[in-house]
């Protein structure tokens, strides 16, 4: 989805190399075709949810959705995906997964100063008993396989069943990848992890068995 | 003061032309174009290139230091050197990869840089003898003094020393070759007589190095012949006994000065500097001496080439920057008064600030600058060759 | 604790990578996209390209080398030089960059990082510093790739800068660069102790075990390495090891 935010370019030849053909467009109805659709995002959480719904998007994303077509939001468009951001006050955002956007924490588990924005590669942990939605996502990924964090704000699902991955930061856990039904988001940026990240985006490509919205 | 004479006294062409290749002017004392607009320096470059075996011509080298090594391990080469990049390869070449016994031979600068200073110590510590010819103080003063006043360069006699210093070497410890860097005249553009060849005629210093003025001239003002001595050459029958000979490695190796930075930081512990100097962007090239910028300076007056200039065409001849990106830094930097040490070369000179740009005015041709209210202008700067041409 | 990134960085004139010594020289070293994909291969964490004539000439030409790069490079980029304004951020953002490193126009006028920040996000913001060592504990900012002298001191320039809104600090040891003879360990810590972003340390890497005095003394949070990797004295793969035998946590990564 294309609404003027993001590196679109390195998407979609992540995307490409994976074996998929991309289209980056604003078109609603190329959008409301596709049998897998992204959603990039990188910046400002209000500028961006202004620009979606500015171009209507943000009503195609959550038509998208309730058809159970498989929707991907990358860093910021994974927030956007949550009903609300703190960043610079309250900014609602898409609601597709419950929960609210707020500040990556400043202190570690143990109190320590820690240096914001999170960036920097970071393992991936799988929370207890999600391992088979986290084998629909992530493929054949092993628990601790590192990926690209660049954020200073963090997704907190409010139902703990919504949470995939996390990864640690300080000590304290960092949702790195949601989903509830057909709508996934992922902290990380996969077209920039590296061979993991590729590894990921095919299996978004490739999953057959999305469990209905719940 | 009265205007002098630039044009009749250099012989230079009353219309501003520049290569076409390159951002010099065809006002460099010398230097000649061909049909095509491209000047000397940068065909003998394209020569260089493209004409030259330099396996031959490393042969020829080789043969040289064959016929003049000393198989006892004493002297059999003096490199005239400043502790900086040329010097530093070519003493380095020889000793190290020709198997020669270099005397390096430095003429001192008139007020040392920190940065040279340290190059210098460090070349010396990599290995190698060298020897600083230092003249009398307050006699240098003096002849500064006077080549600023009435040649409009500060720096003849020390370019006289520099040049002479190394004959002095050669004859007093018995050594008949001197080898040089590059020849200037034929890699930066002026007399192309000496291009084929890897020497040069001893008799061509006075035509090529000293304004066409003799050291004579100065006992007419108080210079004892006696003062002159250490900048003139030896007597020229001790030369010629010496079986002296003047040659360039810029004829056996392929002269590239940026390289030579590089391989100088690698091998004699060269740092360039760690800012640009005045007048130019280049952190590599003549760092030795706190008032040169003034040589440069009034070479920017007379013939509105400064050290950007100069710096640049280099670059692009050897390929390390476009004749683009070169007139973007002479216009950036070119002629950019050097004003860090000026209260150090007024006192040097024990002359006042008005007294220096009296001086510097009388040099300001009017083939070449314009006055614009407060200011000077060049009438004919590279970047606006477009308005030129047309005008013509 | 965090992962230490390894950076590969490329100096780039026209279409050509390059190294100099203290910023100075431009001896031409390859093909960048060539080296890029090289480092990628070997498992680079990220790659900082900067066009280190861009100052000097008015200009940033890297939009083509990025774009090229981004069709096989999977990890993220950092792009520098002659950046002046959001547009010109915004347009290699677009060609694949997903960081603009600044220094020379945010030195001129400070309120660009702001102005990026905002519309970017700090994250995307990197400052970029050429530091020159002028007095003990004393550095002093430089601009236009090493050529001109600022007269500020380094440690209050970033504090501002931070505070502006950049999110990364990429820093520079004039002094050390090219050289091979290690960090200034003493300059990286005393801006690691005053910011609280993450601050790339460059300049200087000698031999693969430096990148320990770097981080273990001088508080970086990620090291960029140039000479070492062009002149194919070492690969990433080494650095790699001889930060995790040395006790720092890095990225797992066995090349394919």
């Amino acid at each position: 989805m294309d609404y003027g935010v993001g590196n679109l370019l390195s998407v979609r030849r992540a995307l490409e190399q994976c074996g998929a053909t991309v289209a980056v467009t604003a078109d609603h109805e190329a959008l409301l075709a596709a049998p897998r659709v992204i959603l990039p995002g990188v910046g400002a959480f209000a500028n961006a949810m202004a620009e979606l719904r500015r171009q209507g998007l943000d009503t195609v994303a959550r038509e998208i959705a309730a058809r159970g077509v498989p929707l991907l939001g990358i860093c910021l468009g994974m927030q956007m995906l949550l009903d609300e951001s703190e960043e610079f006050g309250a900014t609602e955002g898409l609601g597709l997964i419950p929960g609210r956007v707020v500040p990556v924490p400043a202190l570690s588990a143990q109190g320590h100063p820690q240096k914001v924005p999170h960036i920097g590669w970071n393992g991936l942990v799988f929370p207890e008993g999600k391992k088979s939605k986290a084998t629909t996502l992530l493929g054949p990924l092993k628990p601790g396989a590192a990926v690209y964090f660049v954020h200073s704000f963090m997704a907190e699902p409010a139902d703990p069943a919504h949470r995939i991955a996390d990864c640690l930061y300080g000590g304290i856990p960092i949702s790195a990848v949601i989903g509830r039904g057909s709508v996934f988001g992922c902290q990380f940026h996969p077209e920039k992890s590296g061979a993991v990240g590729l590894t990921m985006l095919r299996a978004f490509l490739e999953c057959s068995e999305i469990p209905v919205l719940a | 003061m009265k205007k002098r004479d630039v044009i009749g006294q250099y012989r230079l062409p009353t219309e501003v032309r520049f290569c076409k290749k390159c951002t010099v002017s065809n006002q460099r004392p010398r230097i000649t174009f061909d049909e095509y607009g491209i000047c000397s320096a940068c065909n003998y470059a394209e020569y260089k290139r493209k004409h030259v075996d330099w396996d031959v011509r490393e042969r020829e080298l080789i043969e040289l230091c064959d016929r003049h090594r000393n198989a006892n391990g004493d002297y059999d080469v003096i490199v005239p050197c400043s502790g900086g990049k040329d010097g530093g390869f070519v003493a380095h070449q020889l000793k190290y990869k020709y198997g020669m016994h270099p005397l390096t031979v430095t003429w001192a600068p008139l007020k040392a840089t920190v940065i040279g200073r340290r190059n210098l110590d460090a070349f010396i510590a990599s290995g190698f003898d060298n020897i600083l010819g230092t003249p009398n103080g307050r006699v240098t003063r003096q002849l500064t003094n006077l080549a600023f006043t009435h040649l409009g360069d500060p720096f003849q006699p020390f370019i006289y020393g520099q040049t002479n210093f190394p004959l002095h070497m050669a004859v007093k410890y018995g050594v008949p070759l001197i080898m040089y860097g590059e020849n200037g005249e034929v890699e930066y553009g002026g007399d192309m007589k000496n291009a084929f060849r890897p020497d040069r005629d001893i008799q061509d210093h006075d035509k090529h190095y000293f304004s066409g003025l003799p050291p004579a001239f100065w006992t007419e003002h108080g210079i004892t012949e006696a003062d002159l001595r250490p900048f003139m050459a030896p007597h020229y029958e001790d030369i010629v006994r010496n079986r002296t000979t003047i040659q360039f490695m810029g004829y056996y190796k392929f002269w590239d000065p940026q390289e030579n930075f590089y391989y100088c930081t690698e091998n004699t512990g060269f740092t360039p500097n760690t800012e640009r100097s005045e007048g130019t962007y280049s952190k590599y090239a003549s760092l030795d001496d706190r008032i040169d910028g003034y040589h440069y300076y009034l070479a920017y007056i007379k013939f509105g080439i400064g050290r950007t200039t100069s710096d640049a065409a280099h670059e692009i001849r050897d390929a390390k920057i476009t004749r683009d990106e070169g007139v973007a830094l002479v216009k950036r930097y070119d002629g950019e008064f050097p004003k860090k040490h000026f209260e150090e070369f007024l006192e040097y000179c024990a002359i006042t600030d008005g007294q220096f740009h009296e001086v510097v005015d009388s040099w300001r041709s009017d083939h070449l600058w314009e006055r614009i209210g407060d200011a000077w202008r060049l009438k004919h700067p590279i970047w606006d060759e477009e308005a030129q041409t047309v005008r013509l | 604790m965090r992962k230490i990134r390894l950076i590969a960085r490329l100096d780039i004139k026209g279409p050509n990578l390059i190294k100099g010594i203290h910023l100075e020289g431009l001896r031409v070293i390859g093909s960048p996209n060539v080296h890029a994909l090289r480092y990628y291969q070997q498992g680079a964490d990220e790659l900082i390209y900067m066009d280190c004539v861009a100052s000097l000439y008015g200009r940033n030409s890297l939009g083509e080398i990025v774009k090229s790069a981004a069709q096989d490079v999977f990890v993220p980029m950092t792009v520098g030089g002659g950046i002046r304004s959001v547009d010109d951020a915004m347009y290699l953002l677009r060609c694949g960059a997903d960081k603009v490193a600044v220094n020379t126009a945010a030195v001129a006028n400070p309120q660009l990082i702001s102005d990026i920040a905002r519309r970017f996000g700090s994250q995307c913001m990197v400052l970029s510093i050429e530091a020159k060592h002028i007095g003990p504990d004393r550095w002093e900012v430089y601009t236009d790739n090493g050529r001109e002298k600022t007269g500020r001191d380094v440690i209050s320039w970033v504090k501002q800068a931070v505070a502006l809104g950049a999110g990364e600090v990429l820093l520079t040891s004039v002094d050390r660069e090219g050289t091979r003879k290690g960090f200034d360990v003493r300059m990286i810590r005393a801006v690691t102790q005053e910011v609280g972003v993450p601050v790339i340390a460059s300049g200087g890497m000698g031999k693969p075990g430096d990148v320990l005095d770097a981080v273990l003394e001088g508080g970086a949070d990620a090291v960029a390495m140039a000479d070492i990797l062009h002149y194919g004295r070492a690969t990433i793969g080494d650095i790699r090891s001889a930060a995790s035998t040395g006790g720092i946590e890095v990225r797992a990564y066995e090349p394919a």
